[in-house]
């Protein structure tokens, strides 16, 4: 289902168009910063690169506008921010003693009161403590995970679009490969053979995850370096990495940010469904992984509903805002998608 | 253009969202018509008392010869007759298949007398063929001896003299010959199987038995059904249908027990089982329980021939830091907040509810909670703290113990979460190692300590021989019946010693001497003996027997004691007020749907229409 | 029920049609990207040929990506039991796992091929015996959802669409966007609590798991499956229209751009009719193919929605298989799930071209 697989695209961003992808109609947001800097970028001096700068600056601007008309984007931004700024203070706010068994303040899975607003979970400690508490492994491991999977697709893409030839067609059997295998299949199995711990989710995610972004890099990857400008830094001696590293990527970048928002969202997701099936780290809290403590203490059938609604919320919550900003940076990138604004 | 192409294409896209439409109408109707009574209380209907029991893991074969769990070897209890059966008050052995049983005067000939008056549910006379058949066929066939071998590993030889009379030879004494549990199936049928590791026994229905029940239908993964064997010798059960439910969830079997749709519930957790007592027409039975669970620790893997294996910690090989260790275990804890009250503290090796065998130490002997002491303790056994106040072992480095843990056993990873914070202030690291299938690090002794537990069985030698030098393995290759590769000569002689006593409360003082010995190693810690916490609904059953029957548990009994007594409450429950709203709304739910539903195909048809001017 | 379907599923690699030649192009091959017309058979065989590598790919990861699982299968087998080296020798020859990996992965493959694929080591039944049994809960329980789900999400999107930026769509949107940021097993507990254990006035309407109450025939036994299959098809509805409506929404409205849209409401066609007739047609196409795929990857996905709700299907099996780990069952539907999502990838493939006459020329 599409909530736990997170490699699946959210739609707009990749209309799925199967008979291939076709290089994509340019993003309109990056018209190429390079022709100008090109020529001279080659190993440039400090007039051409900070002119190259400023351009960026500039169109990072013009994007920020286009970005502040989209209301549900600025909305799932703003969620964000407020949800990245009670992870980053919970160890000001909360403390990491919330975690302590030991010390737990309560009796267990006490009903919502003054002293515990969400009550408290099966061993006497405040779950509104652990829910936010939470949120910084919950985030944490949707970022990393997120990170290494476009880390991996971009990698992948590039060099795939690059170098074309038989590399180009392994890299791209590999890809089609892990696109047509059964991702939260995979995941499972991969946290299985692992020891339980964060990283093998993080790595059970990124490593399933990224096919979808190698494909949407590598036709962008293709786009850039039909454009003259790319002929002509290959004239003046520039090499495989220089071209990858100065021309291409900087114009995938966007594509990646999209890319990578979105995958956040299906990251966070699947980390919950991994610990919700007791693949996680028992030891760690995790949204996911109060869920399924919460389901082992028999708090569904007992009518517990304050022990498995917030962790719930909170996951929807945060993956919406990722999937709301993702839309929005593609509706920015790709206006004819018309993303409700 | 390709105008006509076009047009082919939206041709196809309409009818396919015609079909796709018509297809989802048709199944929503299918869904929402059923909201009628009918499958509510499927129990009542035609007048028929069917008891469900709802139960957490599926059948994993119906081969007596090779299930191994819980859900599987009780519905064997109800399918066949065994030689004995326990007593459901103080759990003597009395007759099951066979009436009498008596050791000849050198203790290594065992006669059973078996009855005349058990028949096979295909009207064949149950006879010592049978069972001298079930015995030889475990001795001599390596597939047939994969679930029970170890019951006939001493058997020299084993005969049927007569119908009525069973001979069985041993090789050496053994206390535990009217503790032989296992199923007692018919020669008859069962001689036609050529290969036991395939055969499953549940392809042909009813199954032939001569137990209380005949098992009637099996669905993997689903349901077993049975039905009363109306000639069972002791007298036909009370119910007209028993039915095994599998659950994979514990809540959704709790809410099926709320609602009716199960009589029976077992394995509760400490919320669910609060929830329930405040429930109308549920009983909540909280009965001591049958097993012990306890943190074993690693004493140094060993194979019978000597060689050492595994990687356990060197300190472990300590006895002071083995008692340090538990020492900071604080057991009231583990009952009140892991358990939530629903466990016993745990002492010796043999739970409470075995009280002929229920050890516990003395005042001098016992090992209470004491942070402090087990800081002495561990400084004086030379394991001292350093700079970064963790203790470091002998070889410099800090020591992290790892913890073997089922990640399918909750009070495991709670404990765990324990022992980290307790063990932490003592300067010592854990890592939990939860998996779902621990057999392997457990078997190859690459771990530190291991969460541990047992059922016990009315006759308690099994939990006591996993623990002797003789249940080692042979080599570090082959597996041996031990359980933590403990092997120590004192307790091994006590053993030999009580297997040959055939006076059982000589053999029970025996028994209390190895415990003692076992809780002085320190290499099984007993936390707590678990309570068996079950519900079932009282308007549903009536009565139903208890194993111990003052206190005692209903699911998982030495016996077919609970299923085979329990009667049926008196028709016409009170639950039927809550189906009628039920009903009404879901009626009402039902015809919104469909209302809506009609609405927009009923737009879709006057579209049609107006397309076709 | 389609009980035939697992041969059909299973016979998949031995089947001539997909060893066409697989050719240089890979299963979603470049096929047409510069305009270039190529003959349909052509792209058939290729798609074929890719279909038919793939399947062979999965064959072979499912073989080895499970021999990573640490540990002897024949120690889990045992279960702890007291075996004697011997005994552990037998198991492995009777399982094959005596024999150089080389020789284990030719013969699982030429078993493969004729449709075996092993014995459980659990259940000591042959895989494809479990996987049969276990197929068509799951295909009953996806297959319902699929066409809800389908249904509901095009209308919906559809609607949206049209009314882009209304108050409707902004609705309609963000309720599918919610509905798909949402743990589908976290949904299925609540469901439960509300409408199977019952919840302050709500009365427990439905069974809180499984597929049927058992005893009931022929027409009471399908209305007994129905009434368990309404939480888990909601659940798994809830979830996964929202995909595909965002998908022929904004495929709408790609295609409302197009000027003969406009040339079809000069025509004085009524509003709606321009969409029925025209727009939503076009839409659908990349919806389809969407579709086709998401099918393949929700039988994989039921998993959950199977573990939370009981339900006696694949995900269930597979879950209960990799705790053993029961290895040969494990690979076995390893292979299904993937070949699911290959089949119907492969049918989009092959699908497409036709309803689309633009592609490929």
């Amino acid at each position: 289902m599409t909530t736990t697989d997170p490699d699946e695209p959210t739609p707009p961003i990749n209309p799925p168009i199967i008979p291939p992808v076709s290089p994509p109609n340019a993003p309109p947001m990056a018209p190429p910063v390079a022709p100008a800097v090109a020529p001279a970028a080659a190993e440039g001096g400090g007039g051409p690169r900070a002119l190259a700068r400023q351009r960026r600056r500039a169109s990072a601007a013009r994007f920020w506008v286009r970005y502040r008309a989209h209301r549900s984007g600025l909305l799932g931004l703003a969620a964000l921010a407020l949800l990245a700024l009670i992870a980053l203070t919970a160890p000001l706010t909360i403390g990491s003693d919330v975690q302590s068994v030991t010390d737990a303040p309560g009796r267990p899975m006490e009903s919502p009161s003054l002293e515990f607003p969400l009550g408290t979970d099966q061993f006497g400690r405040s779950l509104l403590g652990l829910v936010v508490w939470g949120s910084r492994v919950s985030l944490l491991v949707g970022l990393l995970a997120a990170v290494l999977s476009v880390a991996i697709g971009a990698l992948i893409g590039i060099t795939a679009g690059h170098f074309r030839g038989w590399f180009a067609t392994v890299m791209m059997r590999i890809t089609d490969w892990f696109l047509v295998m059964p991702t939260l299949v995979l995941a499972i199995v991969l946290a299985t053979v692992l020891s339980r711990s964060l990283g093998t989710i993080i790595l059970a995610i990124g490593v399933t995850t990224w096919p979808t972004t190698a494909r949407l890099v590598r036709a962008q990857t293709l786009a850039v370096e039909s454009r003259p400008y790319i002929e002509r830094a290959k004239a003046l001696g520039g090499g495989h990495w220089h071209v990858m590293s100065r021309h291409v990527l900087p114009n995938v970048m966007p594509l990646v940010l999209a890319q990578t928002t979105l995958i956040i969202s299906s990251a966070i997701l699947s980390e919950a469904t991994l610990a919700f099936l007791g693949l996680g780290d028992p030891t760690v809290v995790s949204w996911g992984g109060l869920l399924q403590d919460a389901r082992e203490a028999g708090a569904v059938s007992a009518g517990k509903w304050w022990y498995l609604v917030p962790p719930g919320i909170a996951i929807a919550v945060v993956a919406l805002a990722f999937t709301l900003c993702g839309r929005a940076v593609e509706a920015v990138l790709n206006p004819r998608l018309g993303v409700t604004r | 253009m390709d105008t006509h192409g076009r047009y082919g294409t939206r041709g196809t896209v309409l009818r396919l969202l015609a079909v796709a439409g018509t297809a989802a109408l048709t199944l929503t109707v299918g869904l929402v018509t059923p909201l009628n009574p009918a499958p509510q209380r499927a129990e009542a209907k035609d007048g028929k008392q069917v008891l469900t029991v709802a139960v957490a893991q599926s059948v994993d074969s119906l081969s007596p010869f090779l299930a191994a769990r819980l859900v599987s070897t009780s519905i064997f209890r109800l399918m066949y007759e065994y030689l004995t059966n326990y007593d459901p008050k103080d759990d003597h052995a009395v007759p099951g298949l066979a009436t009498k049983w008596e050791p000849s005067a050198d203790k290594l000939t065992w006669t059973y007398t078996i009855r005349d008056n058990s028949e096979w549910s295909d009207g064949r006379q149950a006879t010592a063929e049978d069972a001298a058949w079930t015995f030889n066929t475990m001795m001599t066939d390596q597939g047939a001896a994969t679930a029970n071998g170890n019951f006939v590993a001493n058997f020299e030889k084993v005969t049927a003299p007569s119908p009525t009379k069973l001979v069985i030879e041993l090789k050496k004494p053994q206390a535990t010959m009217a503790a032989l549990d296992v199923p007692i199936v018919p020669k008859h049928v069962w001689e036609k199987v050529d290969d036991f590791t395939k055969f499953g026994n549940d392809k042909s229905f009813p199954v032939v038995g001569n137990g209380p029940f005949i098992l009637t239908d099996y669905q993997a993964d689903s349901y077993v059904r049975l039905k009363p064997n109306k000639s069972f010798w002791r007298g036909a059960p009370k119910f007209d249908e028993l039915v095994f439910k599998y659950y994979k969830d514990g809540d959704a079997a709790v809410a099926a027990l709320q609602k009716g749709e199960v009589s029976f519930v077992s394995g509760l957790t400490p919320a669910q089982a609060a929830a329930l007592k405040t429930q109308e027409h549920v009983t909540v039975n909280d009965a001591p329980g049958r097993r012990f669970y306890a943190l074993a620790t690693n004493p140094g893997a060993l194979a019978k021939n000597g060689k050492k294996f595994g990687d356990g910690h060197e300190s472990l090989l300590n006895q002071k830091v083995r008692r340090a260790l538990f020492m900071a275990v604080d057991r009231e804890t583990v009952v009140d907040k892991v358990f939530q009250g629903y466990a016993k503290e745990g002492e010796g090796y043999i739970p409470p509810r075995f009280s002929s065998y229920f050890w516990k130490p003395a005042d001098g002997q016992k090992i209470s909670y004491d942070p402090a002491g087990a800081a002495r303790l561990l400084d004086e056994a030379g394991y001292k703290k350093n700079g970064d106040g963790k203790r470091v072992g002998k070889d410099g480095e800090p020591i992290t113990y790892r913890v073997l843990c089922h990640a399918t056993d909750p009070p495991d990873k709670a404990v765990g979460k324990y022992l980290q914070e307790w063990w932490g202030k003592l300067g010592i690291g854990v890592s939990l190692d939860c998996r779902d299938n621990v057999s392997d690090p457990w078997l190859a002794g690459e771990y530190d300590l291991a969460f541990d537990g047992w059922s016990v069985n009315p006759d308690p030698d099994f939990v006591f021989s996993i623990h002797t030098c003789a249940a080692l393995p042979a080599t570090p290759k082959d597996v041996g019946a031990t359980d933590n590769f403990i092997c120590d000569k004192k307790y091994d002689a006590l053993y030999d010693q009580q297997l040959a006593e055939y006076d059982a409360a000589e053999r029970a003082e025996i028994v209390k001497r190895m415990e003692s010995r076992l809780y002085d190693t320190g290499y099984m810690n007993v936390m707590a003996y678990p309570n068996a916490v079950e519900a079932y609904r009282t308007d549903q059953i009536a009565s139903i027997t208890k194993m111990p029957e003052t206190a005692g548990n209903i699911y998982g009994q030495d016996g077919y004691w609970s299923w085979w007594s329990a009667t049926p409450a008196a028709a016409g429950g009170s639950s039927d007020d809550s189906n009628q709203t039920g009903v009404v709304i879901g009626i009402v739910a039902g015809v919104v749907v469909l209302a809506g539903l009609g609405a927009f195909f009923a737009m879709r048809r006057r579209a049609t229409a107006e397309d076709r001017e | 029920m389609t009980a035939e379907a697992t041969p059909s599923l299973v016979g998949k690699t031995g089947d001539p049609a997909g060893a066409g030649p697989p050719g240089a192009r890979g299963p979603r091959g470049s096929w047409g990207p510069r305009g270039r017309r190529t003959a349909y058979p052509r792209y058939v065989a290729g798609k074929l040929g890719g279909a038919a590598v793939s399947l062979l790919a999965v064959l072979v990861t499912s073989f080895f990506l499970f021999r990573l699982i640490p540990g002897d299968p024949v120690k889990f087998m045992t279960g702890g039991r007291q075996v004697s080296a011997e005994q552990l020798a037998a198991y492995r020859e009777e399982f094959g796992l005596d024999l150089p990996l080389w020789e284990q992965f030719t013969d699982y493959c030429g078993k493969a091929l004729t449709g075996d694929l092993g014995t459980s080591y659990q259940f000591r039944t042959p895989v494809v015996d479990k996987i049969s049994d276990a197929l068509p809960n799951t295909l009953l329980l996806t297959g319902t959802s699929f066409v809800l789900y389908t249904a509901i999400g095009v209308f919906l999107g559809t609607r949206a669409a049209w009314r882009n930026g209304g108050l409707g769509d902004r609705l309609n949107t963000g309720l599918a966007l919610t509905l798909y940021s949402i743990p589908s097993f976290w949904l299925g507990l609540l469901l439960i609590i509300v409408f199977s254990v019952g919840a302050g006035p709500i009365p427990g309407l439905f069974p809180t798991g499984g597929m049927e109450s058992g005893g009931e025939e022929g027409f009471a036994y399908v209305l007994d499956v129905a009434h368990h299959l309404v939480l888990p098809v909601v659940t798994l509805v809830a979830v996964e229209y929202g995909q595909t409506l965002l998908v022929t929404r904004s495929a709408l409205l790609d295609e409302m751009g197009s000027d003969y849209l406009t040339t079809a409401r000069a025509k004085g066609l009524r509003d709606d009719l321009v969409r029925r007739r025209h727009a939503v047609p076009n839409a659908l196409l990349p919806t389809m193919t969407l579709v086709f795929i998401n099918l393949g990857r929700t039988v994989a996905g039921v998993i959950l929605v199977e573990t939370v709700f009981s339900w006696p299907g694949l995900g269930g099996l597979f879950y209960q298989a990799l705790s053993v780990p029961d290895l040969p069952l494990v690979q076995g539907l390893f292979f299904v799930f993937a070949a699911a999502v290959i089949v119907m990838n492969t049918l989009a493939d092959l699908i497409y071209p036709l309803l689309d006459p633009r592609v490929g020329r």
